[in-house]
């Protein structure tokens, strides 16, 4: 017989939040002087950074696309970011992840624009608790807009899981490491999926229901992602007229 | 990928330099603000945020029991790492720590090693045996100029919010890491004949030559590096020595003695 | 221009269910009009949305300001604030020089006033100095800004920019590049550079000319 903790009781998970629930999630924008573009992103204990540098000029040369502009996603976790010290450096599941969110975020960037050019997309993952990968699509999606690149939409990223035979949204690390199963997604506003990955155990059914509260998910992660965008200058416009109506 | 600054911007600073100012508006020996937020990664037993004028730095510090050195087997390890990841600078680039990076780390090691600042046999858990490692990891996240002061005020600021986990471990109370110094690195270029403290990247990029003086609670010196292709006048580095102890004092009692 | 005309739109927002209202920054998709960029989304017949930042892309005719970043067999290589290099032909030099003599005109950090004589499909692009109003700069300072705000820094019909150079007593040289040269005295220099970095960050907003004009009323009469 195995000790199980329960993960549910009464519909309240173990931080107090209901199964279709995530956790509270914070969007700066600009907050790199360096970079063209940069967000920060917390979404419960997860705290991330992204950066975009370019359309710039391609190093190597041979990596250059005559008629379109390259896209490279870095995904790295600070050695401090995680309970027991990491080694520094890639290691093979961020490479994975890496390739991942590259390609969720590639299907809404208009690379034509810039033949011969790379843009190049760094998060760095200050401090993890189970769906780093997601906040860094978040933030990441958030800095290409803050960078100018030019985009058909945002793209917004989130989990469901399955804990206690149930399926639950967002889950944390708890629930992650002992939970049934996990799938991050991530899609555009008009519900197309650019990210699936799933592991551990579900029936079909359940593996419907994860889905669809996983875009439920995707869909407040995106209205957030917006607002942040949209007050930064309609503040700005705000601040203005207020001068103008003291003058 | 470096960028190259235009003679306009190198004569505009030059003859700044000339009337006695600096582009914004700092005397020679003034630092840009700084701030220091600290415990702001939970995961890492101490941690702090610095900003130095825009340059952003996050340095976190790990302490894990792990096997003494075979020749210091009763004393505690310090492991030092800096990465110059390139979200923080168009000119960094992915990779294993360059020369730079290696040598970033290896001056914020030497401030708290020569410090004296942790008291290493005080970390012995099981003499042969067994010793706290304090990982200190360096994260730079915005180079606007002088990531070597600001990562060194991270790494102290850090190791003084840190709490020694010993409860994790079953080896008693959880209790705050003893710090017994507080090292302070003071940087300066030379350009022109003057000496220009806290550089911002357009200075750094004029210069050639670079003086870190890292001093101690009691104004002595406990590190010195000079780095880049210039050189230096016996007179240049007392002169610099000088103000990094002052700049250095004030610096630790503003933001690190409370 | 009326406010009701304007607002702030990011990659995705649905601007139009008119297709024909498709404008700059804005793409169609099942004949309804989206945006491309993040930035102000202006009302007119068109739909032009002008973005908030992002990279210069060099179009044939261009006034750029560029800095020399290299010297080759027979071109300089000019860094002009984009993804992409330009090159700058010996022959497109004011004067006949020889290849030998590159050096002494034009060197490592070096800065030009150039027009963009040539961009192919493969972004090679192609600079020129052949013309009275460029060639380099030698005094006088540079200032960078988002190229995406220099439409408001030369303002309706060249308005803002006349408005600042008549006030500011400066030669200014604008690059589409948002590469900006100003030449005069010190102190009118440096009130030029700050005024320009306030038409940057408040481009987007209403009544900026007029607030500028206000601004420098202000600063000049304050040092007299």
């Amino acid at each position: 017989m195995e000790d199980k903790i329960t993960f549910i009781k009464d519909g309240i998970r173990l931080d107090g939040r209901r199964v279709d629930e995530a956790r509270p999630i914070k969007v700066e924008v600009g907050v790199l002087a360096r970079a063209d573009g940069s967000c920060y992103l917390e979404m419960g204990n997860n705290k991330v950074i992204a950066a975009v540098y370019g359309p710039r000029e391609v190093h190597p040369r041979h990596l250059q696309e005559v008629s379109r502009a390259i896209v490279r996603y870095r995904y790295n976790m600070a050695s401090f970011s995680v309970e027991e010290r990491r080694r520094p450096g890639p290691d093979r599941r961020s490479y994975e992840l890496s390739k991942v969110s590259r390609e969720a975020l590639s299907p809404v960037i208009l690379t034509s624009y810039f033949p011969r050019s790379v843009i190049d997309i760094f998060v760095e993952v200050l401090q993890a608790d189970a769906g780093t990968r997601t906040a860094g699509i978040n933030a990441a999606s958030v800095a290409l807009a803050d960078a100018g690149i030019p985009m058909k939409s945002l793209i917004s990223s989130c989990a469901a899981g399955k804990v206690d035979d149930q399926i639950v949204l967002d889950p944390m690390k708890e629930e992650d490491n002992f939970g049934q199963a996990d799938m991050p997604i991530a899609m555009t506003p008009g519900g197309e999926i650019t990210l699936l990955q799933m592991d551990g155990h579900m029936t079909v059914e359940e593996s419907h229901r994860a889905m669809e509260l996983a875009m439920k998910g995707c869909r407040d992660i995106y209205n957030m992602q917006r607002k942040v965008l949209i007050d930064r200058y309609s503040q700005m416009e705000n601040a203005t007229r207020q001068e103008e109506a003291v003058i | 990928m470096s960028t190259v600054v235009s003679e306009i911007r190198k004569d505009y600073l030059y003859n700044l330099m000339l009337k006695g100012q600096r582009a914004d508006g700092r005397t020679f020996n003034g630092y840009r603000p700084i701030s220091i937020e600290k415990n702001v990664v939970q995961k890492a037993e101490g941690s702090a945020l610095v900003k130095l004028g825009k340059t952003q730095v996050l340095v976190g510090v790990k302490i894990q029991p792990g096997e003494p050195f075979a020749d210091t087997p009763n004393r505690g390890v310090i492991i030092t790492n800096a990465e110059l990841v390139p979200l923080a600078s168009p000119s960094f680039e992915p990779g294993p720590p360059n020369e730079f990076g290696i040598e970033l780390a290896r001056l914020v090691d030497r401030g708290v090693r020569e410090s004296k600042s942790l008291d290493l046999d005080s970390l012995c858990i099981v003499p042969g045996e067994k010793v706290w490692i304090v990982f200190i990891d360096v994260h730079i996240l915005d180079d606007c100029g002088n990531i070597m002061d600001a990562s060194s005020l991270g790494a102290i600021a850090a190791l003084l919010t840190a709490t020694v986990p010993a409860k994790k471990f079953g080896l008693g109370e959880d209790y705050p890491l003893p710090v017994n110094d507080i090292p302070i690195a003071t940087t300066a270029v030379v350009f022109g004949g003057v000496t220009m403290f806290d550089p911002d990247v357009d200075e750094e990029s004029i210069a050639d030559t670079k003086l870190t003086v890292i001093t101690r609670a009691d104004g002595s010196i406990c590190g010195m590096q000079k780095s880049g292709t210039g050189v230096l006048t016996q007179d240049e580095i007392y002169r610099i020595v000088d103000i990094a102890c002052e700049n250095g004092k004030e610096i630790r009692e503003k933001f690190l003695e409370s | 221009m009326d406010r009701m005309d304007r607002k702030v739109a990011i990659p995705g927002d649905l601007l139009s269910e008119d297709k024909g209202r498709s404008g700059e920054g804005t793409y169609v998709k099942d004949d309804k009009v989206y945006s491309l960029l993040y930035g102000i989304a202006n009302y007119r017949d068109k739909i032009n949305v002008i973005p908030l930042a992002g990279k210069y892309v060099p179009a044939t005719g261009d006034n750029v300001i560029g800095i020399v970043k290299d010297v080759t067999f027979s071109n300089w290589i000019v860094d002009i604030n984009s993804p992409y290099d330009g090159l700058l032909h010996i022959s497109e030099f004011p004067k006949r020089i020889e290849m030998d003599e590159m050096q002494n005109y034009l060197r490592i950090g070096s800065s030009v006033m150039a027009r963009v004589k040539d961009v192919d499909s493969t972004m090679k692009v192609e600079l020129t100095l052949n013309d009275r109003r460029l060639g380099t700069l030698k005094t006088g300072r540079i200032i960078e800004i988002s190229h995406t705000r220099v439409p408001r820094l030369i303002g309706k019909g060249g308005s803002m920019i006349s408005m600042l150079k008549k006030e500011l007593n400066c030669n200014i040289f604008v690059g589409q590049n948002g590469r900006i040269w100003v030449n005069g005295n010190e102190k009118e220099m440096d009130l030029a550079l700050k005024t320009i970095l306030i038409i940057e960050k408040e481009a987007h907003t209403n009544g900026l000319t007029d607030r500028i004009v206000e601004f420098l009323r202000t600063e000049t009469s304050a040092r007299s």
